[in-house]
């Protein structure tokens, strides 16, 4: 019984804390926050309509990062806080994204010690994908 | 009062930075060239389509031209680490003191990564049946962070075609950014350009 928690503890500790792969660059990313690969981001004004853009989303938690969001130029991502209580929807994120005028290839959301990833396909269709939670915790 | 505004404030060229921004962004942009005083505000409807009025003055007429300003974003290509854009331009409206209506066209094609850049727009105007090119070359020394000024050092060739004669003009020009303002300076000791702009 007591392996058994600890075993739970360690898996639950891991889930709420994890590491992501972005254009080889290690990203940390901790429970209710995303971090996307963001295709075209060249400049900081770029980056300003994305911020723009999330700022008028209701499921930006704010007090993360820069009123809820991180820009990195140069490694071509963006990460957000997420407000625990909202229900993400992964197509939103990527629309805020598209109306600055880029693309996502990559999405990973952890929510609820829960780690997923999505991938654009080639008609630039968002799709979950397969994502072992244990042993690709550092995909 | 709109010539000490002018004088005061701008000295460039309309060719800074993308035509169209991120959906419900606005746009301020001055600017001043050797032909042209051009001031414009617009709102991108959405990612590909920004709408606004502008108002351009001849320097050498002293024509003034009320406008509203159409851009369109044809196709972008967006990469890691860079993006390519063509765009359509236009502009419909009057002059300011005969009410004879004038327009523009034109077609804006870029490439740019966090290092290089390269643009060409092509411009006509109606009212005095010239055709103006703008080409840039532009290099960044140094990559810096989203919230650090960036710097770049732009080549400028002006070619302007107008009465069955052509004439050229060179500027190397300085380009300063940092977030949402952009604030462009160039010489070639003859000629200034000037140019600034907001997003917001």
């Amino acid at each position: 019984m007591k392996k058994a928690i600890i075993l739970f503890l360690l898996l639950s500790f891991g889930l709420s804390q994890s590491k992501v792969s972005i254009q080889d660059k290690e990203i940390e990313i901790n429970e209710n926050e995303a971090v996307m690969e963001v295709l075209g981001m060249v400049c900081s004004m770029c980056a300003f309509g994305i911020g723009e853009g999330f700022s008028k989303t209701d499921f930006i938690d704010k007090s993360k990062f820069s009123d809820g969001v991180s820009v990195d130029i140069d490694a071509q991502y963006v990460q957000l806080g997420l407000l625990e209580s909202a229900n993400i929807n992964p197509e939103k994120i990527v629309q805020v994204i598209q109306d600055a005028g880029y693309d996502v290839s990559l999405l990973f959301i952890l929510q609820n010690d829960k780690l997923t990833k999505f991938g654009t396909d080639k008609l630039g269709i968002l799709q979950p994908i397969a994502f072992n939670l244990t042993s690709d915790r550092s995909n | 009062m709109f010539r000490i505004f002018f004088t005061l404030i701008i000295i460039f060229s309309s060719v800074s930075a993308h035509p169209v921004i991120f959906k419900n962004g606005k746009v301020f942009w001055i600017t001043q060239n050797p032909s042209f005083n051009d001031i414009r505000f617009g709102i991108s409807k959405t990612s590909n389509w920004l709408i606004g009025g502008r108002i351009l003055q001849d320097r050498k007429t002293d024509e003034t031209f009320a406008l509203m300003n159409n851009n369109y974003l044809v196709k972008r290509w967006n990469n890691k680490n860079s993006q390519a854009n063509i765009y359509l331009l236009s502009s419909v409206g009057l002059n300011t003191e005969n009410s004879e209506s004038m327009a523009t066209v034109g077609i804006h094609g870029d490439w740019e990564n966090r290092q290089f850049m390269v643009m060409e727009m092509l411009e006509y105007y109606s009212y005095n049946n010239a055709w103006v090119s703008n080409t840039r070359v532009a290099y960044s020394p140094f990559k810096v962070d989203y919230s650090k000024t960036s710097a770049w050092f732009i080549a400028h060739y002006r070619v302007e075609y107008h009465n069955d004669s052509y004439s050229y003009m060179f500027f190397p020009v300085i380009r300063l950014f940092k977030k949402n303002y952009l604030f462009e300076l160039g010489s070639n000791g003859k000629n200034s350009f000037l140019s600034f702009m907001t997003h917001f």
